[in-house]
């Protein structure tokens, strides 16, 4: 796993991404298999979800603190509230028309 | 503006792309990517989408030339969103440059779903594009200086060559007296 944009955030930002992984790879191929009915996919994201927080919640926060810090340091916090401004992404992107359909020679 | 697009298969399945996604980096092949950060993550607890916010920076040797102009350096950050849908097997990656993202934008867009016999296609398009925009009110700014430089240039030079000019005369003057 990459290193933090900070030293000091590196052993926190190792600790979190491995909470996601482990959580992540639980989590993705069930989730799948869950999305047959809206129903039971919304039991299974709530249940999920909820385990991610109380897995990786605290560690997040930690880290989360860190590399706050080190972003605004680096004077990115400015550029990233201007990226955000211009395109929240927020929701996913449409997929473009056919894309799979024209792949270039 | 300039385009960029590929598309291809990987011969694993999605989730497994998926799954390698997170560990795309470090990478020996890609050493230009020398940190990850999320800034942000949340799991959907009613569809189960999951966004990620991430910062890259990225080093990379860059033409002096471009350095000079623009005043960038060798590292360069990247702000990247993907979301993962579980539902419809899709993950899609968006990234834009946060360095020199004053003159220039570099908008990048991928996407990793399912294809036939196990495999997962891959599709990548960028779009590059100057700000032309801000080109030209650096363009007007340039001029405007230029033109006051040219102004302050001109009057001083009005009037230095007066100070010459009656210096040398009026020493002529003072020599024709005096012989």
């Amino acid at each position: 796993m990459a290193h933090s944009l900070s030293p000091e955030c590196t052993p926190l930002k190792l600790e979190y991404d491995s909470c996601f992984n482990a959580w992540f790879e639980g989590y993705l191929e069930p989730a799948v298999a869950a999305s047959a009915s809206p129903k039971e996919r919304a039991n299974y994201s709530k249940q999920k979800a909820d385990e991610f927080q109380q897995k990786c919640g605290k560690v997040w926060e930690s880290y989360r603190f860190c590399v706050k810090k080190a972003v605004k340091e680096k004077g990115l916090d400015d550029l990233l509230q201007q990226a955000r401004d211009e395109n929240p992404l927020t929701e996913p992107p449409p997929p473009p028309p056919s894309s799979s359909e024209n792949p270039p020679s | 503006m300039h385009f960029f697009s590929q598309a291809f298969n990987y011969d694993h399945p999605w989730s497994h792309v998926v799954i390698g996604m997170w560990h795309k980096y470090p990478n020996p092949k890609c050493t230009h990517v020398v940190s990850i950060d999320v800034l942000d993550r949340s799991v959907d607890p009613q569809t189960g989408i999951i966004r990620t916010e991430r910062v890259l920076g990225c080093k990379q040797k860059t033409p002096t030339w471009i350095v000079k102009l623009f005043g960038g350096s060798e590292d360069a950050f990247v702000r990247e969103i993907s979301f993962v849908d579980p539902a419809t097997q899709n993950a899609t990656i968006t990234s834009v440059n946060l360095s020199l993202s004053q003159f220039a934008t570099c908008f990048e867009r991928i996407q990793y779903s399912p294809a036939p016999s196990g495999r997962t296609s891959f599709s990548q398009t960028a779009e590059i594009q100057a700000r032309m925009a801000l080109w030209r009110t650096a363009a007007d700014g340039l001029e405007k200086w230029l033109v006051q430089r040219f102004e302050q240039n001109a009057h001083l030079g009005k009037i230095g060559f007066t100070d010459v000019l009656r210096t040398l005369w009026e020493e002529r003057q003072m020599q024709q007296a005096t012989s």
